[in-house]
């Protein structure tokens, strides 16, 4: 059988090379607006914070390439399911450089401040957070539906971390109400590294998608 | 047309028995030669009734070939000899006491160009049935039923005495397709039916098929797979093998086939990595 739609398919691989890059300007922000926060580096965090607008773009390039390919080329089967999966993939990082904005924000406004506490459970939790991010891109490169499950499954890691750091961070609360705004400062920060894993998981289910072709509920 | 040139006789084939009422179709290990050449090996396929059934596949792949043996169309080619049973209503088709024009009858056609005959355009669409020997009223009932039934009543309601062969392609098919219902068939077998159409007049054939199946079973050959996607309930898919002959591959639910088919062979021919 001979190769044929090789215009076709370079576009896809083109597709498939964009959300990756796009992917790894999102593992950076993610790591850089935490070392803004550890670091206390207010220059970072507003690098991060300017980046979002490449992430944006990027973004914005790949949803449009995705659908002048569908509206072109007419792909069925696989072909649909990698666009269709690209699509939703580019999203939910567009989503994810958001959240890391939002991390990068909330270290603007702790950096000026006294620490609430030492960070030790959320450099944990982002820890986690980003080995997840950059497996389940590894898993999209690969195609791997197993590899997308396990990611999936480690989704329970990262929230049991959360909900710790809120019990301990509502305890600060009603210890002294002076703790109050740097407290809720930093559960939205623990909110944002929860979305990011839980957009992970939104990816693997792409993953599944894309390998058998149906919607599948990973959470 | 030979079809319509002799039907005079109308008698009921023989009762088999084990046929699912939903199937109205079921041809069943068909081998098909053109003398020594084996055009299709062992090709099975269950029609559903009241639904559209696709064949889809490269040239050459047999599809038109099966489609005709639906009818009996390849009795037309003297060195044609096929094996195998194909069951309608729960009788064999195939068999050599089969009435073929009541098959026919039951059996409709519509083909790649349209075919009309040089008549009016009520003549065609009356043309069978007046061979069955149905009175003028009940003619003259079944000729409009028929144009309206196709979509072209409105259009062609005050020249149905001029010529057929002056209307535009796509209603010159549907004339055709109108002739065909004329007869009361179960089942229309349709060789690529739109692809000498525009695309409006693909896309009416189409609204038209969704219409149609509600009360008749078709059996649709198409090279446009978007069509085939579009309008079929279930697709079957056909490859030549070694020997040239060809194969059923798959055949299932058009949204399987189309979606997650289950077999390699299928995937690279609907996303166009066959070649």
């Amino acid at each position: 059988m001979a190769a044929i739609r090789t215009q076709f398919d370079q576009e896809l691989a083109e597709l498939k090379s964009g959300v990756l890059r796009l992917g790894s300007m999102i593992e950076q922000a993610i790591s850089d607006s935490m070392r803004a926060l550890v670091e206390r580096d207010n220059e970072l965090a507003k690098r991060v914070i300017a980046r979002d607008q490449e992430v944006n773009e990027l973004h914005r390039q790949l949803r449009e390439r995705a659908f002048m390919i569908m509206a072109t080329q007419q792909p069925v089967a696989r072909d649909l399911r990698l666009i269709v999966s690209f699509q939703h993939m580019v999203l939910e990082l567009e989503r994810m450089g958001d959240h890391a904005v939002g991390i990068a924000r909330a270290a603007l406004r702790l950096n000026d401040l006294p620490l609430l506490k030492p960070y030790v459970d959320l450099p944990r939790m982002a820890e986690l957070t980003e080995s997840q991010v950059h497996d389940i891109l590894g898993a999209v490169i690969e195609a791997d539906q197993d590899r997308a499950r396990a990611i999936a499954e480690r989704d329970d890691e990262v929230d049991i971390l959360y909900h710790k750091l809120w019990d301990e961070l509502l305890g600060y609360m009603i210890e002294d109400t002076a703790n109050v705004h740097r407290a809720a400062i930093l559960l939205f920060l623990a909110k944002d590294l929860e979305r990011i894993a839980d957009r992970v998981t939104n990816i693997a289910e792409d993953v599944v998608f894309l390998h058998t072709g149906r919607i599948v509920e990973l959470s | 047309m030979r079809v319509w040139v002799d039907m005079q006789t109308e008698t009921s084939p023989a009762q088999i028995a084990d046929v699912s009422p939903d199937i109205k179709l079921d041809a069943r290990q068909i081998n098909f030669f053109y003398s020594d050449f084996q055009a299709l090996h062992d090709v099975s396929l269950a029609v559903q009734a009241c639904k559209i059934t696709a064949l889809i596949g490269p040239s050459g792949c047999g599809k038109t070939t099966f489609l005709r043996i639906f009818n009996r169309m390849y009795d037309l080619v003297p060195t044609a000899r096929v094996t195998g049973e194909v069951l309608l209503a729960g009788h064999n088709v195939l068999d050599p006491d089969t009435d073929v024009i009541q098959l026919r009858r039951q059996v409709g056609m519509l083909f790649q160009r349209a075919n009309p005959f040089p008549k009016s355009i009520y003549d065609n669409v009356a043309y069978g049935p007046r061979m069955l020997g149905w009175s003028k009223l009940e003619v003259d009932r079944i000729v409009e039923e028929s144009l309206k039934d196709t979509g072209l009543w409105d259009e062609v309601k005050d020249r149905l005495k001029r010529s057929a062969l002056n209307l535009s392609g796509g209603q010159q098919q549907r004339l055709c397709l109108a002739r065909a219902l004329a007869v009361q068939p179960n089942v229309i077998l349709m060789d690529e039916p739109a692809s000498a159409l525009d695309p409006i007049a693909t896309l009416r054939i189409e609204e038209l098929m969704q219409e149609l199946k509600k009360r008749y079973t078709i059996v649709i050959v198409t090279h446009n797979m978007q069509q085939a996607s579009r309008v079929s309930d279930f697709t079957a898919f056909m490859l030549m093998n070694q020997q040239r002959a060809g194969e059923l591959i798959e055949f299932g639910p058009t949204d399987d086939i189309f979606n997650r088919p289950k077999d390699n062979r299928t995937e690279d021919y609907i996303t166009g990595r066959f070649g």
